[in-house]
């Protein structure tokens, strides 16, 4: 894609040129690539030439890509293999790729790219050509044999993989045109034989890597095969010592003799004189070598030494080498090298190093001076730590780390000019550690100490994590209702929580079976049911017990279960509750209500009852079966009720059944109440018990309500208005029938008040004198209940029992009941 | 080099076979005879234009360190410059001597003069250790 973008801005710019070519200046020439290379398989390099610069300095891009994929890549340097190139290094190589180069010339008017060069690294592959190549002539017996040996190219990169490279060697006599090529594999040497005497022989040696190509071969490296027929070659002189400024040495490389003997000889004549001597001593310092003792050494004169080698051809002479012994001298490595440890005041370690001159070298007498100079480095250390110390022949040395090993060495020069000697042999020391018992027992002391305390925390963290979290992190506190213990609440107690606002008795007790089946009897007394379904109260139970389980801890308010009496309750109120509770409990205890109950209603021992308002001890009075807590349940549902009323305009009574917009089932009753006030229902389910007439009246009312289930009627809502009080208006159920034209039903009426709950499902409303008369606008009933149930109507008093009625919703919907059922007094 | 003629023990041997005083004369002379051509010397390279600069002073400071050598030598010898007799005589080979040494070529000059600050340093070494053996001797 890039490429015929490429390509397409070539015509364009061809175009331009036509228009554009008076100028002079153009968009430069395509430039050419020349060749690419690999030295190695790991990295490769490509040339190219540039075309026609256009007038103007020219900037070379190189693109390229990998085998088909369409992504191009820039080149990674352009600097390493030179101008014009580009060099690929080891992480841009990759072997098996081919890649698809183009080099792009661009200059202020364009560009011009090249051809793309298909480059597959396996091809390109070569190697430069082997160095170092040395030549020797070996003579055994009779025959001599030509030795040569040779380096591997040098690479760039030193650390990069040796590479196994094969070779090949050629060589030819210098006169000859034609090579005689030999195969050496892949060793760096190689022995030719059938070498013709006094010839001189061309040698060049090539590589090669496992695939590419051959290299070039080696520069030319010519070798004189000896012959006895010739004078010998001309032999060299390698280098001349003195040890210790008194005598010196000189060695000689001889020549080649292929077998046949030639003769060295060592001539040499001093600064200022004519006279050529002869070496003194042949023997002294080995072959190929002239010792020259104390007589015939001076100082401060130049040596002229040559060699001579003859045979019975001939001689021929080395070049000249000149030599000012006091120039040369190089003194033996230094001898007794003694290492001793000593402890310092602080019981650190130090050596101390000892050692002498060389025994030759005569320092005593100050002709000679020597310095001295020592290295050292741990044993598996990598460079040299070199210290130079002067004339002396002791050091101290103070930075050596306990418990490692260290090599030492030591050289010495002479007069300050002259020549470093050998590297003594290395001596090994070893430090030792420094144990203290004392810094032993102090870390064993604080290593078991500080193990201790880990232990200790982290026992404390398992055993006391909550209260240590508590402890660190407190936890944020609910809200606290004066008189109640959330605690006691979370734990279940309610008994001492009940007894705590005046409410006992319960959760109830265990006779539920029995007045399970007096709910039964009442039952049969009406065609109404009394109650619902088992499974339905069932599930409100459950629904109820889940939902109050979950908002165990919670305050009363948030319980769905519990009839919302009043979303905001003046704290006060509780309170005034229980003293008033506990009042009619007091009175009332004659008084039985007993009511149906729920066997499942035991489940709702557990029931949250904290009184962030008077509805949980009212609603779960309401529960109870026995009856002074249902006593007292009604009394302070009807007086929180009456309290309500009196003291809040805004809230909706608790009675609320039903409303045209909310079908609310019980469960979400706190919620509706506590999101909207306006929409409050609530949903309770009272099981009205025939037996359970009786519920004794608030101050207010001193009349025994009592049950008639035949009183099922609708009850109208009125509409609560916030500067009115609520009101329910109860009403005639010839009346519903009748036409709503009657704006004063006689039969109708109101109910501002619920005087008690006289069972979970049976609400008992009273009426309020003064409001009776008043006529109430009528609004449909919302609803229907399903299985109204009888209730026991009183003279003011009303027990309305809610019954489930079939919402849509899976918990019940909002009842009613059906006043007419229990309104017989009203006839 | 002219100081060729000056008759020196080239050899350790003949160097401490010579009497302390004749060893200290010998020193003298030699730091006497290149007095001259040093200060010429540094004459002669001020015009050379291709010479590096620190190479003019180090000519500079090697002629003051022979001075300097010369009067520590004569004073810690305790030889006064006239009881010399022989510094007369040698200041008229001193006049040829330095003539021949303007004649020398740079190189030949600096040869010669490595050649004899050496052996005015061997011999100070072994003056050094003869009279004072203890001092890494």
């Amino acid at each position: 894609m890039r490429q015929r973008f490429i390509s397409s801005v070539q015509i364009i710019l061809q175009l331009a040129l036509t228009t554009t070519g008076l100028t002079g200046q153009s968009y430069p020439g395509k430039p050419k690539i020349i060749r690419c290379r690999s030295l190695e398989k790991e990295t490769f390099s490509c040339w190219w030439k540039p075309g026609s610069d256009g007038g103007l300095p020219n900037n070379y891009t190189l693109f390229y890509s990998k085998d088909s994929e369409e992504k191009i890549y820039e080149c990674p340097d352009y600097l390493t293999s030179g101008p014009n190139s580009c060099y690929f290094d080891k992480n841009h190589t990759n072997l098996w790729t081919t890649y698809i180069i183009t080099v792009m010339a661009t200059n202020e008017i364009g560009s011009n790219s090249s051809d793309p060069q298909h480059v597959d690294i396996a091809s390109i592959v070569q190697p430069d050509a082997p160095v170092n190549l040395s030549l020797e002539t070996k003579t055994s017996g009779s025959m001599t044999h030509l030795w040569a040996e040779w380096s591997p190219p040098p690479l760039a990169d030193v650390n990069s993989n040796s590479h196994a490279y094969h070779y090949e060697l050629r060589l030819k006599p210098e006169e000859k045109e034609e090579w005689e090529t030999v195969s050496v594999g892949m060793q760096t040497h190689c022995e030719v034989t059938r070498l013709q005497a006094g010839k001189k022989y061309v040698v060049q040696v090539r590589c090669m890597l496992d695939l590419g190509e051959w290299s070039e071969w080696s520069s030319e490296r010519r070798i004189q095969i000896p012959d006895r027929r010739s004078p010998p070659q001309k032999p060299t002189i390698i280098k001349c010592r003195s040890p210790e400024k008194e005598t010196f040495t000189c060695w000689w490389k001889p020549a080649p003799d292929g077998g046949y003997s030639i003769n060295h000889t060592l001539l040499y004549s001093k600064e200022g004189e004519e006279k050529v001597y002869e070496c003194p001593d042949y023997k002294t310092a080995g072959p190929n070598s002239c010792y020259f003792d104390k007589k015939h050494t001076s100082f401060w004169t130049i040596y002229n030494i040559t060699v001579r080698a003859t045979n019975e051809m001939g001689s021929n002479v080395s070049d000249p080498h000149y030599v000012d012994v006091t120039y040369i001298v190089q003194p033996d490595p230094p001898v007794n090298i003694t290492l001793e440890l000593k402890k310092s005041i602080n019981r650190k370690p130090y050596l101390v190093l000892t050692w002498s001159p060389p025994p030759l070298a005569d320092v005593r007498s100050g002709w000679l001076t020597l310095d001295y100079e020592l290295r050292l480095k741990p044993e598996e250390g990598e460079e040299w730590e070199t210290l130079f110390v002067g004339q002396q022949t002791q050091c101290k040395l103070f930075s050596l780390n306990p418990g490692k090993r260290y090599v030492l060495q030591i050289h010495c020069k002479a007069d300050h000019h002259g020549l470093w000697s050998e590297w003594s042999p290395e001596m090994n020391i070893q430090i030792p550690t420094d144990y203290r018992v004392k810094d032993m027992v102090v870390w064993i002391i604080v290593g078991v100490l500080s193990s201790l305390i880990c232990l200790v925390m982290s026992w404390t963290m398992i055993l006391k994590g909550y209260r240590m979290m508590a402890f660190i992190l407190p936890p944020v506190p609910g809200p606290k209702i004066k008189g109640i213990d959330t605690h006691l609440l979370e734990t279940g107690k309610s008994e001492e929580l009940l007894s705590a606002l005046g409410c006992h008795g319960f959760p109830p007790t265990s006779d539920c079976e029995e007045l399970l089946i007096e709910y039964l009897e009442v039952e049969d007394s009406e065609d109404q049911q009394l109650m619902p379904s088992h499974e339905t109260p069932s599930k409100n139970t459950k629904t109820v017990l889940k939902e109050t389980e979950s908002d165990a801890g919670r305050g009363s308010c948030d319980s769905p279960s519990l009839p919302v009496v009043k979303r905001r309750e003046p704290r006060g109120l509780p309170s005034a509750l229980q003293a008033q509770d506990a009042r009619a409990v007091q009175e009332n205890k004659g008084a039985r209500a007993r009511r149906e109950t729920r066997c499942k209603a035991s489940e709702q021992k557990t029931l949250p009852f904290n009184g962030e308002s008077a509805k949980p001890c009212t609603w779960l009075a309401a529960q109870l079966p026995s009856n002074q807590p249902a006593m007292f349940g009604y009394h302070s549902t009807m007086e929180a009720f009456q309290i309500t009323l009196n003291t809040t305009n805004a809230n909706i009574p608790p009675f609320l059944v039903g409303n045209e917009e909310n079908h609310q089932s019980l469960y979400p009753i706190a919620e509706t109440v506590y999101d909207d006030m306006e929409s409050e229902s609530e949903m309770e389910y009272f099981k009205a018990d025939q037996a359970i007439a009786q519920v004794t009246q608030t101050r207010r009312n001193d009349k025994s309500p009592f049950f008639n289930p035949k009183l099922m009627d609708y009850v109208e809502v009125h509409k609560v208005r916030p500067e009115e009080e609520p009101r329910l208006l109860l009403k005639d159920k010839d009346y519903s029938e009748n036409t709503k034209n009657h704006t004063v039903p006689r039969t109708s009426k109101e109910y501002t008040q619920v005087s008690t709950f006289a069972d979970p499902k049976v609400l008992v409303l009273a009426q309020d004198a003064r409001a009776q008369q008043a006529p109430v606008s009528q609004e449909p009933v919302t609803e229907t209940p399903q299985n109204p149930e009888p209730a026991q109507a009183e003279k003011n008093t009303d027990y309305y029992t809610t019954s489930p009625s079939d919402s849509s919703r899976d918990d019940s919907g909002s009842d009613y009941m059906d006043p007419s059922s229990f309104m017989p007094s009203f006839k | 080099c002219h100081t060729s003629g000056m008759l020196t023990p080239n050899g350790k041997e003949y160097a401490q076979k010579i009497p302390r005083e004749e060893l200290t004369h010998l020193i003298l002379k030699l730091l006497q005879a290149w007095k001259e051509p040093l200060s010429h010397f540094n004459q002669h390279i001020e015009h050379h234009q291709e010479l590096p600069d620190d190479s003019l002073s180090k000519a500079k400071q090697i002629s003051n360190m022979v001075h300097e050598l010369k009067t520590g030598v004569e004073k810690s010898m305790g030889i006064i410059s006239n009881s010399l007799n022989g510094m007369a005589s040698s200041e008229s080979t001193g006049l040829s001597i330095s003539n021949e040494a303007n004649m020398m070529s740079d190189s030949d000059f600096i040869h010669c003069f490595r050649r004899d600050s050496n052996k005015v340093q061997s011999y100070l070494k072994i003056l050094k250790c003869r009279i004072m053996p203890e001092n890494s001797c």
